[in-house]
């Protein structure tokens, strides 16, 4: 069986190694050229002691493109949902080519779990072998930026892809067991995929573990080490209940300002510190509820579970579906 | 002789259409059992069943000893070819019989080879590209070279030319007389299957209408032609299929019991197309409908031919 399945998607495994081959090139190229520009900034600020303002500096790590590219590769998992998951099953049935395969000497549970099986691998590889590539070509960027955490950048490093990848295949071949049809099959893993990843990437992870909130004072603002994922912030009444602009309480950019200091406010910048050093005076102070830094390879075990988890529910109804259903 | 086949009540119900209702067959080793009836009867659905890949509605099938099952030993005795002749389009003949090779416990890919070869079909092109009389005969090779012990052909000499069914009827034939291999074939073409098969399954309306041994269903009927008269005498001895009347003169098709002692009525032995003809046109059917065309088939049609 894993002969049948090698000789049937050969042509496919090799336009797949063909386009990764494409991606590695361009990101070793771009990413060598990026890593030397960091490094020898990195040898400057050093020597100057400049290194604390070198985010804040007009440094060039490469083409924005490349960057571009770089988010874009979060498409990658869904590919293989789409045009190895999703057809898997539903291409047979509709060419009743099924007949001829389930009427060889072997099960149709066999069939599924070795075509799965290897299918369910290469889109890990594929996936996991981006995920790699851009990680690592992230690495002065990450750096430079703090954005790991970030959802465009969250989303294309570390395993999750890999998990996401997984679950894209178990999605397709489900969808198209069910369906009967590669097209709509096709359109539900498209529409499934994207939807659970904006869900969880703009929603769910933001709670995958309590998050930590400090209180600092207005005129001392509280920044996490490194790249952490902000989850809420504002500022707290004297009574430590969220400040919160009514409808006759004045307000200077969304924030009220309480009677006290309302006679600072003006239009200049001066009025915004005086206006800011009054209310600290009053008692108010700015939290912010984040998730920190240290938290990224927790967060990545904890997505990569759910995917998992869910691809292993999609196939094991998969098999349920396809042994007992009419081929 | 022990049964290969035996079903009994096999229904198969599609939401509200019934495919196949009450059919309660006996196929004996070694016969080559023609499935005959208009589009729709149910012969698919039945070969399906038989072949594991729909599970019945209600009623049971033994097959070889067992019920149809998802089980490498029970399949590697089967050997079923759907009516569209499928095949990977994309993959050569060559990669047909190495997928075979690999998924089943006796394979002969030289005969395949050997067969293909001396019809000078090319092995080495993707079988999409073949003409579809040339994709049949490497599908029915490669279900021959699995050297089952019952096959299952849903229409396999529909996509021949007449050349090549006698030549495929003919290895049939070769392939069933050491007596081990038992064949049920769907076909519309009568006229070919007479001359291999030694058995009919005849279905009509999702209903076995007759099984057995072609010849002790011809020598059950006969064809009585005899003067316009109450056909009432004859029907309380024997069985009127199917009566034909004109403004002169009375033919019935009937199932004997007992000799036909009136001598009003001229008695002749009808063929294998009589009686099936017979059979397919009953209910106030037209007379004359050709197989293919008979009650139901348009009403089935609709329906789907491979369900």
């Amino acid at each position: 069986m894993t002969w049948v399945t090698w000789r049937q998607y050969r042509h496919q495994s090799a336009l797949a190694a063909a386009l990764l081959a494409a991606l590695a090139v361009l990101l070793l190229i771009t990413g060598l050229r990026a890593a030397q520009v960091w490094h020898s900034a990195l040898a400057d600020c050093t020597k100057d002691g400049t290194c604390g303002s070198l985010a804040n500096s007009p440094l060039s790590l490469g083409s924005p493109l490349v960057a571009t590219l770089i988010v874009a590769t979060a498409a990658v998992p869904l590919l293989p949902g789409l045009f190895w998951g999703a057809p898997m099953v539903a291409h047979e049935l509709e060419t009743g080519t099924n007949q001829f395969a389930w009427t060889q000497s072997i099960t149709r549970r066999r069939w599924l779990a070795v075509r799965t099986g290897w299918l369910l691998l290469a889109a890990a590889i594929l996936a996991g072998a981006v995920s790699a590539l851009v990680t690592w070509w992230s690495g002065p960027y990450s750096a430079l930026q703090a954005n790991a955490f970030q959802a465009n950048h969250f989303d294309v490093t570390g395993i999750v892809p890999v998990s996401y990848a997984i679950f894209a295949v178990a999605l397709g071949i489900c969808a198209g067991t069910l369906l009967r049809r590669t097209l709509p099959a096709l359109a539900v893993t498209l529409a499934g995929f994207a939807a659970l990843r904006v869900l969880t990437s703009q929603w769910l992870r933001l709670h995958y573990m309590t998050p930590v909130t400090v209180y600092s004072k207005l005129t001392a603002p509280f920044t996490p080490a490194g790249s952490y994922l902000g989850v809420s912030n504002g500022i707290i009444t004297p009574a430590r209940t969220p400040a919160v602009a009514g409808a006759n309480v004045p307000a200077y950019g969304g924030i009220p300002i309480p009677a006290a200091c309302q006679h600072f406010m003006g239009n200049n910048s001066a009025s915004l510190h005086a206006i800011v050093s009054c209310m600290a005076a009053h008692g108010y102070r700015q939290y912010l509820t984040y998730q920190p830094a240290s938290r990224f390879w927790a967060f990545q075990g904890i997505e990569t579970a759910i995917f998992i988890a869910l691809a292993a529910a999609l196939l094991a109804a998969t098999f349920w579906i396809l042994s007992r259903r009419d081929a | 002789m022990t049964a290969i086949i035996e079903t009994n009540g096999l229904t198969k119900r599609y939401r509200s259409v019934t495919a196949l209702s009450e059919c309660t067959i006996s196929v004996p080793e070694g016969r080559i059992s023609a499935l005959v009836g208009p589009n729709g009867a149910g012969k698919t659905t039945l070969l399906r069943q038989l072949a594991g890949l729909a599970a019945p509605t209600a009623g049971r099938a033994v097959v070889l000893g067992g019920p149809p099952r998802q089980d490498p030993a029970y399949l590697a005795e089967i050997g079923f070819l759907a009516q569209e002749i499928p095949l990977y389009r994309r993959l050569t003949a060559h990669e047909h019989i190495g997928i075979g090779a690999h998924l089943n416990p006796r394979w002969d890919g030289e005969a395949v080879r050997a067969r293909l070869g001396g019809l000078t079909i090319p092995q080495d092109r993707p079988v999409g590209t073949l003409s579809g009389g040339q994709r049949a005969q490497v599908a029915l090779a490669l279900t021959l070279a699995k050297g089952p012990r019952l096959l299952l052909l849903d229409e396999p000499l529909a996509a021949l030319d007449p050349l090549a069914r006698r030549s495929f009827l003919a290895a049939l034939a070769e392939a069933a007389a050491g007596g081990e291999l038992t064949i049920v074939l769907s076909s519309h073409l009568l006229a070919d299957i007479e001359r291999v098969c030694d058995h009919l399954i005849l279905l009509a309306r999702s209903r076995v209408q007759l099984c057995g041994d072609i010849d002790t269903l011809l020598a059950q009927h006969r064809i009585l032609t005899g003067p316009r008269k109450d056909t009432t005498a004859i029907a309380r001895t024997h069985t009127i299929v199917r009566e034909d009347t004109t403004a002169r003169q009375t033919t019935l098709l009937v199932k004997l019991n007992g000799p036909v002692i009136d001598p009003a009525w001229a008695v002749e032995e009808p063929n294998l197309e009589e009686i099936v003809l017979g059979y397919m046109s009953q209910d106030g059917a037209s007379p004359g409908a050709s197989p293919g065309y008979g009650p139901g088939a348009a009403r089935m049609q609709a329906i789907g031919e491979d369900r």
